[in-house]
């Protein structure tokens, strides 16, 4: 063993990224957006159709894309990026992807995965926007209620062990772990926003019934269109890890609303009083368009909503069996009741 | 055993550009940088991550038996990667950062090849896709 010292600093990719979204050249426009949602001839043909008569919605979609959830201060009210913004943003994802580490693109300490172990995508979102969030206009999650009363937990739901002292979250049992690391599910809103991979989902459509189908930790909706009642509404006894969703199309919409969420899910903050509303709808043959809208009186002081364009995946889905080898939780453990040990050591 | 252990004077760990399978903070060590170069001896193609088990010959002639935690399947699929990719037998060298507790762990930051090469960089000729053209 020998030791060396390494003269450079370590910059993670989000740091990368986020030093150039710093840099704020001139205003973009919305007219910029307007023209790319139009130029594709095929956003004129008719709505694609089941043979039942709903839209059609079915196939594997992926959302995945560079733009961030929020938008970043540094934009102040501006929703759209300039050319030369894209091309610079674009230009560093993908130097990102494929390059070596170097002085410029150092490997991630702090992070699991090399980047080019990841597949967070290389393009900014099809209108060019600053943020993802649509509304509020500002681009940015709302406000808590409780602004500083410490309700902001992960976001894939429960553990990592809020306020503990210990890196990387409380390790007492796996009890303290999030939801995802259990490989219990990555939760939703979670699972249907960009993130480092399986960015993808599938949607099966039937007369009654749609399946949406989610690549991270392989979650499955089944959502009921013909307006049965909730069966988990009663007596607060049965609440789900995704809560329960009921659907019905408005025109070429379909509506996705999901409440009866748990105590055990945890989306910054929000879980028994969070309620979704997804609103898909097809924009031509290359594109579905999500609206996401969150809700949550006792977490945020207003809704607020995300739009995602997806466009087709790569291929198929492909299983994400999470709890086949999950040695990281072990790992994670073990590596707690070994500091502890070494801490008593030193008493 | 030939593990050089880097002392990143000016480290700056940082959080995931969104969050990762499972916390790095909790199991390994940005402070404990390695790099490793042994054989492979298999490749656990898992979820929720891919585990490369290599054989590291210390000084005095024995061997230790690391695990190297490495990119989803799903990922390295859609990188190119295959489960031919990395055979059993390949020499390697790798480097990541080791287990906090210091056990024979470490996470996967970067693969190179005898002849240099480093996988799953799509511009050293590896045949990673670029990312799927999007219409635009």
């Amino acid at each position: 063993m020998r030791p060396v010292v390494l003269a450079t600093l370590f910059f993670a990719a989000i740091v990368a990224a986020d030093h150039l979204l710093a840099q704020s050249p001139a205003a973009g426009s919305p007219a910029q957006s307007e023209r790319r949602e139009s130029k594709g001839a095929a956003a004129s043909a008719p709505v694609p159709r089941t043979p039942w008569g709903h839209p059609d919605l079915q196939g594997t979609w992926d959302y995945k894309t560079i733009t961030p959830l929020e938008r970043r201060a540094e934009y102040g009210d501006r929703q759209y990026l300039t050319d030369a913004e894209v091309k610079t943003l674009e230009d560093a994802a993908g130097k990102r992807m494929d390059l070596p580490p170097s002085d410029e693109q150092p490997n991630q300490a702090g992070t699991i995965h090399a980047t080019y172990l990841t597949d967070p995508g290389r393009r900014v979102d099809d209108d060019r926007r600053t943020s993802l969030i649509v509304d509020p206009p500002d681009g940015r999650v709302p406000a808590l209620v409780n602004a500083g009363g410490g309700r902001g937990g992960g976001r894939g739901g429960g553990g990592r062990g809020g306020g503990a002292a210990r890196p990387g979250g409380r390790a007492d049992s796996w009890t303290d772990r999030s939801l995802l690391e259990r490989c219990i599910t990555w939760g939703i809103p979670t699972a249907s926003l960009p993130g480092l991979y399986n960015n993808n989902i599938q949607i099966v459509q039937s007369p009654d019934h749609v399946v949406i189908v989610h690549e991270m930790v392989h979650d499955a909706r089944v959502i009921p269109l013909d307006g049965r009642p909730r069966v988990t509404g009663k007596g607060d006894t049965a609440r789900n890890y995704l809560g329960e969703s009921r659907g019905w199309f408005e025109g070429d919409t379909l509506v996705v609303e999901t409440t009866n969420f748990g105590t055990k899910t945890n989306y910054r903050g929000a879980n028994v009083n969070l309620k979704l509303t997804e609103r898909y709808r097809r924009v031509n043959a290359s594109r579905v368009e999500l609206l996401l809208t969150v809700e949550d009186p006792t977490v945020w002081t207003k809704p607020w909503t995300v739009k995602l364009g997806m466009r087709p995946s790569e291929g198929d889905l492909i299983e994400y069996a999470c709890h086949e080898g999950n040695y990281g939780l072990r790992n994670i453990l073990e590596v707690a009741r070994d500091e502890e040990k070494a801490a008593a050591g030193q008493k | 055993m030939r593990v050089i252990l880097y002392c990143a004077a000016l480290l700056v760990a940082c959080a995931a550009p969104a969050m990762a399978h499972h916390s790095f903070a909790a199991e390994f060590d940005s402070k404990q940088p390695v790099v490793l170069k042994g054989t492979v001896t298999r490749m656990e193609w898992i979820n929720p991550h891919s585990w490369i088990h290599l054989d590291v010959k210390n000084p005095d002639g024995t061997v230790s038996k690391w695990m190297i935690e490495g990119g989803t399947p799903n990922t390295l699929v859609r990188r190119g990667f295959t489960k031919d990719s990395l055979k059993e037998g390949t020499e390697i060298t790798v480097e990541g950062f080791r287990a906090k507790n210091g056990a024979l762990r470490a996470n996967g930051a970067d693969l190179i090849l005898p002849d240099g090469r480093r996988l799953f960089i799509g511009s050293s000729g590896t045949g990673a896709p670029k990312d799927p053209g999007d219409g635009r």
